[in-house]
């Protein structure tokens, strides 16, 4: 079966069949035949207010739903726009698809009106990238980007469609069977039994283990192997940010994050290990502070889907590639039942009583209870950057899987609020609270009108301290307190959600949170929380950069105390 | 201890995986000593050759980076004596 279609249409046909359901996006010049031809049809476009957001988006769809997420920008401004989703994605390996309007090929080249050379610029935040240059390979090429953005390790792909290619006409070919592609990897075999014995050897040898999880264990979706293996063996676990919410707080074996603000009893059980074995994570320096005192007594075993990250920034002593699940599911069943009472107990000799950071009782801790409270711990939270991060990472208890969102490797403030609409996309049933500060929060809370348009009931709280917070925190420690162009003016929010015609609150004292959090997260239409905290309240304890997880600052140094 | 490497990578004789090819070497800092490129036997392959100097295990992982780039079908890394081998494809 076929039928003569123009690009445009096959595009929109493309991608209804690969089953995207909705996408976000800015329509413009070089992209208009395909908006033209989207005109009362399917997928959903939700028309965001700055096409940031519309990659921010689709990020978050990607993330809450593990399928690809759509965003579509025109040429030049408009694909140049997308550049920071598009890292944000590519750092967190999340699989999104940016499609492009560009200039026409007879223009392609001569610095046209609009003309940006976007497969250049995304060349390296992409993990693959194509200009169309025929209506011929139009399908197959969104095709192709969708399954590598999948496969393997999940990353953003583009796909530029010059505006006379939109035009162009051809026939439309439905496909079924998976797209071909030279299969060139070598390394994608699966580990052999021998390898996996070794490490179940290893932990049975083991006397201070650890395991360490990251996002790789949420791609994969290997919560109930996870578990076992840490349960059978009775392994402690630590989750790196990105991990958060793939092994249940709460549990006893789980100790929560580590690294830059990780608790004094996750670093040092760190310090202490003799052996690591680390599923779906890379080792980054905010986990590992300086790697040369990083672990200084432990083995590492790196079990990781990406084998270019095996090594990369922690010498191994084993490195497995492999899908998490399917390398845990098969460790588990090797692995010799046993416990580690000693290492628990010596693990919780470490424990700190936690630093009084807060003046006042609007702590971030009993903001976060309210929360939790509220919504009985089940909805997906998605924050942006900075200090309010650290805090929601270390004090929210996550009990769903994957129910915890943010940008970690590229830190990319501004997140929050448009991700936040995503995830309530790939989630329409579910409750999302966006969380930032007053910095991130102003950077795309233009987002607000998209979300009344397009009705979406995202729940956003702001952590106002009047600053930018972790930067004033970092002037404080390490700059004599020169609070250089960190203090940030805020409009009235309250006023700025009546605006938007959505309910707005400011809570000032912890009086007011449950009934405040209360009213907000019921609300059925997009609500609004300022929480005005704490101005110099500081994240402890704290590596500092480039220090070892041995020596974390847990008071404000000499001179630079509040 | 940094001795020299030769990479080999067997790449689509595209203008946008070359890019990718050596937009990799630029963006992870290789220390490359000498580049060069060239056709081979097969039609629509060519051959990036690079030396760098590095420890093996740098070596290698520059190695592995480049089996993730769409369009590269091998990637051999070659003993520091074989740098101007061509590598069959």
């Amino acid at each position: 079966m076929s039928e003569l279609l123009t690009g445009a249409q096959i595009l929109r046909r493309t991608l209804v069949d690969a089953g995207v359901e909705v996408m976000f996006g800015y329509p413009g010049g070089a992209i208009m035949p395909f908006y033209d031809a989207l005109h009362g049809q399917l997928p959903r476009h939700i028309l965001v207010r700055h096409e940031q957001a519309a990659a921010h988006a689709a990020d978050g769809y990607a993330r809450a739903s593990n399928r690809v997420g759509v965003c579509v920008a025109t040429s030049g401004p408009g694909a140049t726009n997308l550049v920071t989703g598009l890292a944000t994605a590519h750092m967190d390996g999340s699989p999104v698809l940016a499609i492009t309007g560009q200039v026409g090929r007879p223009m392609l080249g001569r610095d046209a009106f609009q003309e940006t050379d976007v497969v250049g610029v995304t060349l390296p935040v992409t993990k693959h990238n194509v200009l169309v240059r025929d209506v011929e390979d139009l399908a197959d090429d969104v095709r192709e980007a969708m399954a590598i953005a999948m496969e393997g390790r999940p990353g953003p792909v583009l796909v530029d469609v010059p505006k006379d290619v939109q035009n162009q006409k051809a026939e439309y070919r439905s496909r079924t069977e998976p797209i071909r592609r030279e299969q060139r990897d070598p390394g994608r075999e699966p580990p052999d039994d021998a390898t996996l014995r070794e490490v179940a050897r290893l932990i049975a040898e083991a006397q201070r283990p650890l395991l360490m999880i990251g996002r790789g264990v949420i791609v994969s979706g290997a919560y109930a192997e996870v578990r076992e293996l840490a349960e059978r063996t009775g392994t402690p676990v630590i989750t790196t940010l990105l991990g958060i919410s793939a092994f249940p707080d709460g549990h006893p074996l789980f100790l929560g994050m580590p690294g830059m603000h990780g608790e004094v009893r996750v670093n040092r059980a760190i310090q202490h290990a003799d052996l690591i074995v680390g599923i779906g994570l890379r080792f980054d320096d905010r986990v590992t502070g300086n790697t040369a005192g990083f672990a200084p007594r432990a083995r590492i075993i790196h079990i990781d889907l990406d084998r270019a990250e095996i090594g990369k920034n922690v010498p191994v002593a084993l490195g497995i590639v492999g899908d998490a699940r399917d390398v845990t599911r098969r460790l588990a069943a090797l692995v010799q039942p046993r416990t580690c009472e000693r290492w628990l107990g010596e693990i919780r000799e470490f424990t700190r009583p936690r630093a009084a950071a807060f003046r006042g009782d609007l702590a971030p801790e009993t903001i976060l209870a309210s929360l939790y409270q509220a919504t009985e711990g089940r909805c997906t939270i998605v924050t942006d950057v900075g200090q309010h991060q650290m805090w929601v990472a270390k004090l929210y208890p996550y009990r769903e899987p994957n129910s915890h969102i943010t940008s970690g490797g590229l830190g990319t403030m501004g997140f929050a609020v448009p991700a936040a609409m995503g995830v309530h996309l790939a989630r329409p049933g579910e409750t999302v609270w966006a969380i930032s500060g007053d910095g991130g929060f102003q950077m795309n809370m233009a987002e607000i009108a998209t979300m009344v348009q397009e009705r979406l009931p995202v729940k956003m709280a702001i952590f106002n301290n009047g600053y930018l917070g972790m930067v004033r925190q970092w002037q404080q420690f390490f700059h004599g307190k020169r609070y250089s162009c960190t203090p940030i003016w805020s409009p009235d929010y309250v006023k700025l959600a009546e605006a938007y015609g959505i309910p707005g609150w400011r809570v000032k004292e912890a009086a007011e949170l449950p009934d405040v959090v209360a009213q907000a997260n019921d609300h059925s239409g997009p609500a609004l929380v300022e929480f005005v905290i704490e101005q110099e309240a500081n994240v402890y304890p704290m590596i500092p950069p480039g220090g070892s997880l041995s020596e974390p600052i847990e008071t404000a140094p000499a001179g630079a105390g509040d | 201890m940094p001795v020299s490497h030769t990479v080999a990578v067997l790449l689509d004789d595209a203008l946008l995986t070359l890019n990718r090819a050596v937009g990799v070497l630029r963006r992870r800092n290789v220390p490359i000593e000498r580049l060069a490129l060239r056709p081979t036997a097969t039609a629509g392959v060519s051959q990036l050759t690079f030396i760098l100097k590095a420890d093996a295990a740098t070596a290698d992982r520059v190695a592995q980076q480049f089996h993730k780039i769409v369009g590269v079908r091998d990637v051999v890394l070659a003993a520091t004596e074989d740098s101007t081998r061509e590598v069959q494809s």
